[in-house]
């Protein structure tokens, strides 16, 4: 089993990185979804694998399920042709830019990761979806409560930017 | 090699993909796809400190449903404005869009 475990670890590994890589470097935009629903796919199956099989599910549904198709609305009404924006030439030395962008945050928090590691339980747990359940309504019920405003504000205020009337502001 | 640290270290790995992507892409959508990227990482990392340390599971596993939660709000509101940039500058190129109008 902990051979089995192994394995899985690695395939999921590649998946998610392999998607991620992807997604970020794709010329057509589809493609690089197609890249981020691998890559979400892989995160769910090392949920499956850290014992938390509720949050894979919610990964799917959520992530794959919602916003990707969100995404993929994006990529329709914005009317982004099939080569793409991205296939146009870039200024030079963005490559190295975005290098850099990673290069510092990556190195300060992998150093910390390596070098200050807590104590590792071997073997997970799964947490009873009652406990979950239960925390959502009794000591996080503030939180909970506030990102249904959250979500609700966020629909309302898309609706409102979408249906912007013709000659206000218009370019 | 703890279990904790390949997890960690896995996050990290999706967090520099992101980070990669945001500057690398031209376009609002690829940005997304980024921000998108990095968030997972995030909630890889919650659910991994969570599980496999002596920490409170159920609370890290409620976190990362957060996460979830704010992650489709923040994408319902890009495509918004994705919309919007659109419909204004026909392109959603980020170069393009760089007029400001008080």
């Amino acid at each position: 089993m902990e051979l089995m475990a192994k394995i899985a670890f690695v395939v999921y590994t590649l998946l998610v990185l392999g998607g991620g890589c992807f997604a970020v470097g794709a010329h057509s935009l589809v493609r690089a979804m197609v890249g981020l629903i691998t890559s979400l796919l892989g995160v769910a199956g090392m949920y499956m694998l850290m014992a938390a099989p509720f949050m894979a599910f919610m990964q799917i549904l959520i992530y794959v399920g919602a916003v990707c198709i969100l995404i993929f609305f994006a990529i329709m009404l914005s009317r982004a042709d099939s080569h793409g924006v991205e296939s146009g030439s870039r200024r030079p030395g963005k490559a190295l830019l975005s290098a850099l962008a990673f290069i510092s945050p990556v190195f300060v928090i992998g150093w910390v990761i390596v070098n200050y590691q807590p104590e590792s339980i071997r073997i997970p747990l799964e947490v009873p979806l009652e406990v979950i359940g239960k925390g959502l309504l009794d000591n996080y019920a503030l939180a909970f409560e506030l990102i249904s405003v959250v979500l609700l504000a966020a629909m309302a205020g898309a609706v409102l930017l979408a249906f912007e009337k013709k000659g206000r502001g218009a370019e | 090699m703890s279990p904790l640290m390949m997890y960690q270290l896995v996050a990290l790995g999706l967090l520099a993909i992101g980070l990669y992507g945001i500057v690398w892409r031209k376009s609002l959508v690829g940005m997304l796809i980024s921000v998108e990227l990095m968030l997972n990482g995030a909630g890889l990392s919650i659910v991994s400190s969570a599980q496999l340390t002596a920490a409170d599971s159920a609370t890290g596993q409620i976190a990362t449903l957060f996460v979830m939660g704010l992650a489709a709000a923040e994408a319902t509101l890009v495509l918004a404005i994705i919309v919007v940039v659109a419909k204004r500058f026909k392109t959603t190129e980020t170069d393009a869009v760089s007029r400001l109008k008080g």
